[in-house]
């Protein structure tokens, strides 16, 4: 017995051993002492530095560090003078000529003139080839610091130029056969290196155009999962995290030293309604729809307090064009209900779920498997309660993008949950996703069409308020979607991160003024 | 032995095709259109229709899955795997930039599962039905019921936030390595102590070993010496397995730990239907299970000379 417990103790000690052999020689993390070198916990890596492919993911919050767009926005959305001094339209929106800034010198020490613009919405640039400026036609050099943007349709160009993901870019960016090298820009970071998966590391623009950064390096850490982001801020390994869970904010504002800063960006959370065929083709049960959601009470349980609730309203109140009063869905269950009855759908057979003609009232809805699933699934399953309610039967599917194009393809989905489709600065280029050509649109109204197209080819601005508040009108009465909640962007940073203010804008972070003072 | 392990080789050869097969064939059936998935991941959502007609012509998603699939063929004869098609990277150097990452992790979890299995395997065998293997079997159930991802969480928050010993994520050191590793190895020693507890007493109850009892050979050499080896070999084919799959990568905890992996790369590239950069991973996965399981083969037959002499 003393020989088997002997040999018990060999083999228990023997496999510990093992163990810490395997961890030895490990030392505790050594925390970087330098003072400002800011590290930022991001989602994803950056695949693309170039402008032949849109920067997806994380990868517009670090572009926006190296690099700089002709108009720009403040803190509140408004426009200002980018890299462009000013601009004007001589003929209405159909072509802009902008002014460039002087003595704007890229990271390589080239200067930024008219070469870099035109360069930058070239044919290479998937912007114009592909994307929102397809109606550019080309841009003519009028002098070294004047360019002239000739369209094929009237447009207001300073609004699309505000985006992130299509900056100036050097023309030095490519070798001479055309092949991407390096990412240079003008913003008040240089690019320097760049692990897989790991990090991006950037360095301070010493001859930056404006207040020279305090920071000396900003490293972009890649933390795919929110919650492993939010503990390496805590243990401080990471200074600033952006993308949190909602769960995770009341916790962390009761935290001393960390804060949270929060702000009503320019996305909404929408329920886009199959109007093409099904049970949604017909007007008066998307509004059934409408009057059995209660936004405010779903933000307040789903969302945790974080966001405002929209009762429909398009445009986030940030946005440009937001009209302040319009006639928006106030939670009416019994009206509902008697929009369901005055359209013939009765509970025959006492199974609470409502029918007409022998079929019951049922619904659809897809919801994505992406970035937004940690906050739509949620959601869903509170509208599916709120319908079965009113007597319909909604079906959650959870799917990948592909799954989901194609059922949307076939038409075979009722309503689907989405977010900030066509969203980058304060102007309402979201309208294109009820145009019947788009191809997210599951609504087919010429009346519809005609009116986001007139309201996107002026330059005007009265004019363009008026459209864009008809438009807003429209979608309330017609319910392409029903609008459910103006999303809040949140920032968390240790308290030794100072200086720092939340944009609306969204992807962008601003780290003007940002310093590190005290980090331990 | 040479002739064995050279028809294995040959084997190998068409297992790799045959698994190339079968994931273009899955990856071309997968729901959705792949011109319109992989025109959003390059353009963003901003497109018409005749882009991503435009997409699929320049791609050639246009012609039948056979084509497609000799055409990719003929590249890799050349050993040229091509472009991503979402990021137009290198998928060569894509996969090797994260092959020290994954092998890291992959073979100190291993290492870590069979410290831990093997000794437990054998104290509940030899202990059958005493307190200590109650105890073993309960935490091997513990082990393969608690999710990866709850565990891992669970280690950062214990090691990193609270006790400050280890890092919370990221890839660097062998401090980098001890939590993501634990991760995985606890909840595969779970298994694989089963494995050897169950092998184990199979060996156990053989003849040679009442043979070497009644001699009056004390019971460790006896365990060590003669029921070890030959209770080894299901193990060994097991971890082997094992080793391959870890090679693939180990999706969640490469995702919670931040750990540059294949696992994630491959995920990814098929959420965005990158038809290459799915392929040319599964090709180097595929490749490297099967000569995995060729070195545990060539391992099972030097440990059981009957194998050995019976192939050649």
């Amino acid at each position: 017995m003393n020989n088997k417990s002997n040999y018990s103790t060999f083999l228990i000690i023997g496999g510990i051993i093992a163990t810490v052999i395997l961890t030895a020689g490990c030392t505790t993390p050594q925390e970087d002492s330098a003072t400002n070198e800011l590290v930022v916990a991001i989602s994803t890596d950056v695949n693309n530095w170039y402008l032949d492919k849109f920067p997806g993911g994380d990868a517009r919050f670090v572009w926006s560090q190296v690099y700089e767009t002709l108009v720009r926005l403040d803190t509140d959305l408004n426009i200002v003078p980018g890299l462009a001094e000013s601009w004007e339209t001589p003929d209405d929106g159909k072509t802009w000529i902008f002014h460039l800034r002087d003595g704007v010198y890229f990271h390589n020490g080239a200067p930024f003139d008219a070469n870099a613009v035109v360069f930058s919405y070239s044919d290479e640039s998937y912007v114009k080839k592909m994307g929102a400026l397809r109606s550019l036609d080309h841009i003519e050099t009028i002098d070294e610091n004047t360019v002239k943007f000739v369209l094929n349709r009237p447009m207001p160009l300073p609004f699309y130029l505000t985006h992130v993901a299509w900056p100036i870019m050097s023309p030095d960016c490519v070798d001479d056969n055309g092949d991407f090298v390096a990412p240079i820009g003008t913003g008040p970071f240089k690019f320097e290196k760049q692990t897989p998966d790991q990090e991006i590391v950037l360095i301070r623009n010493e001859d930056y155009r404006g207040d020279e950064p305090v920071l000396e390096s900003v490293t972009f850490k890649v933390i795919p999962e929110a919650s492993t982001r939010v503990m390496a801020l805590e243990t401080k390994e990471v200074d600033m995290i952006i993308k949190l869970p909602e769960y995770e904010v009341s916790r962390l504002e009761n935290e001393a030293d960390v804060n949270v800063y929060r702000k009503l960006t320019t996305f909404t959370d929408f329920l886009q309604f199959n109007c093409n065929n099904g049970v949604f083709n017909d007007k008066e049960i998307r509004k059934a729809v409408a009057y059995s959601i209660n936004t405010e009470q779903m933000l307040n349980t789903v969302l945790e307090g974080i966001g405002t609730p929209a009762k429909g309203r398009p445009l986030s109140p940030v946005m440009m064009y937001s009209k302040p009063e319009l006639d928006l869905y106030e939670y009416d269950v019994e009206k509902a209900r008697e929009i369901l009855s005055e359209a013939g759908w009765q509970d025959s057979d006492n199974d609470g779920i409502l029918d007409k003609n022998g079929q019951p009232l049922k619904a659809k809805f897809i919801v994505g498997k992406d970035v937004w699933a940690s906050r739509h699934v949620p959601m869903a399953e509170a509208i599916q309660g709120v319908l079965q309610n009113v007597g319909m039967d909604v079906d959650i599917q959870v799917l990948e993008s592909g799954a989901i194009t194609k059922l949307e393809n076939e038409g075979q989905f009722d309503m689907i949950l989405r977010s900030g489709y066509f969203v980058w600065g304060p102007y309402p280029r979201h309208f294109f996703v009820h145009q019947s050509f788009c191809p997210y649109s599951h609504y087919n109204n010429t009346e519809y069409d005609k009116l986001a197209n007139a309201a996107d080819s002026t330059a005007d601005p009265e004019k363009q308020q008026q459209l864009y508040y008809d438009l807003q009108d429209m979608v309330l009465e017609e319910l392409p979607a029903f609008y459910l909640v103006h999303e809040e962007k949140i920032i968390v940073a240790n308290t030794y991160v100072k200086g720092y203010r939340i944009t609306a804008e969204d992807p962008w972070l601003n780290l003007d003024g940002v310093y590190l003072e005290g980090k331990q | 032995m040479l002739k064995y392990i050279l028809k294995r080789i040959f084997l190998v050869f068409f297992v790799v095709i045959g698994v190339t097969i079968v994931t273009f064939s899955t990856m071309h059936f997968a729901p959705g259109d792949p011109a319109e998935v992989i025109a959003v991941a390059r353009y963003g959502d901003d497109l018409t229709q005749e882009q991503i007609d435009w997409v699929r012509v320049t791609e050639g998603f246009d012609s039948p899955v056979y084509i497609q699939y000799l055409k990719w063929i003929k590249h890799v004869s050349r050993l040229d795997l091509g472009r991503s098609l979402v990021t137009s990277h290198d998928i060569l150097e894509e996969i090797t930039i994260r092959l020290p990452a994954t092998f890291k992790l992959a073979v100190s979890s291993l290492v870590i599962s069979l410290c831990i299995a093997i000794p437990a395997g054998i104290i509940s065998a030899v202990r059958k039905n005493t307190i200590i293997d109650h105890l073993c079997m309960s935490a091997a159930l513990l082990g393969v019921s608690i999710p990866n991802f709850w565990l891992g969480l669970l280690l950062i928050w214990l090691f990193s936030l609270t006790l400050h010993l280890f890092p919370s994520y990221g890839y660097g050191g062998c401090e980098h390595l001890v939590l993501p590793a634990i991760t995985l190895g606890t909840s595969m020693a779970a298994i694989t102590t089963r494995l050897t507890r169950s092998s184990m007493l199979d060996v156990l109850n053989q003849e040679y070993i009442v043979t070497a009892k009644a001699k009056g050979l004390d019971e460790k050499t006896i365990i060590l010496r003669h029921a070890l080896k030959n209770a080894m070999l299901p193990v060994i084919t097991f971890a082997g397995l094992q080793l391959g799959f870890l090679l693939g990568g180990a999706v969640i905890v490469e995702t919670i730990f931040a750990w540059p992996g294949i696992g994630k790369l491959l995920v990814d590239s098929i959420y965005a239907r990158d038809f290459a950069m799915v392929q040319g991973c599964v090709l180097f996965i595929a490749v490297l299970f099967a000569f995995t399981n060729l070195i545990v083969d060539i391992t099972y037959a030097f440990l059981d000379p009957r194998i050995r002499y019976e192939k050649t």
